[in-house]
């Protein structure tokens, strides 16, 4: 059972031994602490961290970031290193205390997206209670000073993506352009389709905790839970009317159904 | 090595030696301030508007000529990755192909050696040309270096470039995060325990930026400060705006060293 699915980013300035000595994007730190907070206080018994990697793969090794990657000033782990995203989705765990079971699944860069949607939909185990930390990020292209510098389509597809998922309507993230994707330098592509597979068939309800791009890349950072997890009556609401409802409509079946 | 930028958009006083009356006093005040050799780029490192061969060739290689003329003497660097753009810059009285994008025209090289020019083999970070780097990792900086860079000056040799016209340069910033330059700097003394003369391009970049907190206008001090360090630990060529204040820098740091006499000591001796 999914118990709910956290959204980060993966810049390596979440990491706050990287970035010196001043307190860099504190705003977007205290989303991804916020988002994970909310996974964990689900009380998952395994957490699932997915990221984009050259390969797709469950990786076995040493979870963790090895910042001296990025800083060799840093002392490394001294083991091979995880991919950035699955890296620093551990980093996310370990900051918010984290000390149960963890599985780390990396998605191919390349990997189709009818092979990450499946590899999603069959994540889900009923037996036990499982949460999602999804790392992706979007388009680095989003500013004259961004590291892909400024492509005009860029700021759109983010867009598309905010609004599919702060919407719940992840089939959405299925049909988004891979190779448009790919030319946006948009690395959490994979890993949306793989959060897509999972809960798309699960009407999530979702709130986005930080979207922007303050360096020219897109961060959005979102919490997203099966909705007949902690709101029946909301569920109830969604599933009569039997299609994906409208922001304005489902404020409405909320107030209902609280009423 | 004076920085004369025929661009309109380089990162550091955009435009300011566009004009080629400009560029030229710029030239003139270079020689004058100490510098051995002058650098004339046509497209910015960074990415923005496109420059292709021809435009690249007719920023360059008219103020090439120009400035041979004008400077018999003086050594003439050509900043391009292009050996369409290094062909038609030797042709015109260039000495040095300065491939800050280690190699990735590998045709280059070739043209170096065709012209008996020299050629600056560079580390680049693996990135195309006119790249910026998305959160490069590397499990030695160093290390990487060494490899591109000794690959790149020993296909330079075996392709008939002549052995004491070559330089390597780490490449400060290109492939780089602000920690990776920091490393470089600090290990430089293994690039040049390599054998190969060291250049260094450190002026006024994003790594110094970054390291004092201090936008592009502001980076003077930061920039000297890495220069004299890398040159005690033995860089021999310095990529500089600011060339009187760097050869004051350096002629500092080779009296410390003990290698050149003070300019004038009275102090005490009289």
């Amino acid at each position: 059972m999914i118990t709910g699915a956290a959204l980060c980013p993966s810049p390596p300035l979440l990491c706050p031994e990287l970035t010196g000595g001043r307190a860099v994007a504190p705003e977007l730190r205290a989303a991804c602490r916020e988002a994970v907070g909310r996974l964990l206080r689900e009380d998952p018994e395994v957490v699932v961290i997915i990221g984009p990697a050259a390969a797709s793969g469950p990786w076995f090794g040493v979870g963790g970031l090895n910042r001296s990657m990025f800083a060799p000033a840093i002392a490394g782990t001294g083991s091979d290193s995880p991919p950035l995203a699955i890296g620093l989705g551990s980093m996310l765990l370990d900051q918010a205390g984290y000390r149960g079971r963890r599985s780390l699944q990396a998605v191919g860069h390349d990997e189709a997206a009818s092979v990450c949607v499946k590899l999603g939909a069959e994540l889900d185990d009923p037996s036990t209670r499982m949460a999602l930390l999804v790392i992706g990020d979007g388009s680095a292209r989003r500013s004259l000073k961004a590291p892909g510098y400024l492509d005009p389509r860029a700021e759109a597809f983010d867009a598309e993506c905010e609004r599919a998922i702060r919407t719940g309507d992840l089939g959405a993230l299925q049909r988004l352009d891979q190779t448009l994707a790919r030319d946006l330098m948009a690395t959490g592509w994979p890993a949306w389709q793989v959060l897509s597979g999972a809960l798309a068939s699960l009407n999530p309800v979702a709130e986005v905790l930080f979207s922007g791009a303050p360096f020219g890349v897109g961060y959005l950072v979102a919490y997203l839970h099966p909705c007949s997890l902690s709101a029946p009556a909301r569920c109830l609401s969604r599933t009569v009317i039997g299609r994906t409802t409208t922001p304005a409509e489902y404020s409405t079946l909320m107030l209902t159904s609280l009423l | 090595m004076a920085i004369v930028n025929r661009t309109p958009d380089s990162f550091y006083q955009p435009g300011v030696t566009w004009d080629q009356a400009a560029a030229m006093d710029r030239v003139h005040a270079a020689v004058v301030d100490g510098a051995d050799i002058v650098d004339i780029g046509g497209v910015p490192a960074r990415p923005a508007d496109d420059v292709d061969v021809r435009e690249e060739i007719r920023r360059t290689v008219p103020f090439i000529a120009a400035v041979r003329e004008a400077h018999p003497d003086l050594v003439i660097s050509v900043d391009t990755w292009r050996h369409e753009v290094g062909r038609e810059a030797c042709a015109a009285g260039a000495d040095l192909l300065n491939d800050s994008w280690g190699g990735w025209d590998t045709r280059l090289v070739e043209v170096a050696a065709e012209f008996g020019a020299g050629v600056v083999c560079s580390h680049a970070g693996h990135l195309p040309p006119r790249t910026r780097p998305f959160r490069v990792a590397y499990p030695d900086v160093v290390e990487d270096v060494l490899t591109g860079t000794l690959a790149l000056a020993a296909r330079a040799l075996e392709v008939g470039v002549e052995e004491e016209r070559i330089l390597i340069d780490p490449a400060h910033d290109f492939g780089k995060n602000t920690w990776h330059s920091l490393e470089i700097t600090r290990r430089l003394g293994e690039l040049v325990a390599t054998g190969w003369p060291v250049l260094v391009s450190l002026s006024n970049k994003d790594f110094v930026g970054e390291t004092l907190d201090v936008m592009v206008d502001e980076r003077l001090a930061g920039t000297l400060g890495t220069t004299a360090v890398s040159a005690w630990l033995g860089a021999r060529v310095f990529r500089a705006h600011h060339v009187r204040e760097t050869r004051h820098v350096l002629s500092m740091v080779s009296a410390i060293r003990g290698d050149t006499p003070p300019a004038c000591a009275v102090r005490g001796l009289a």
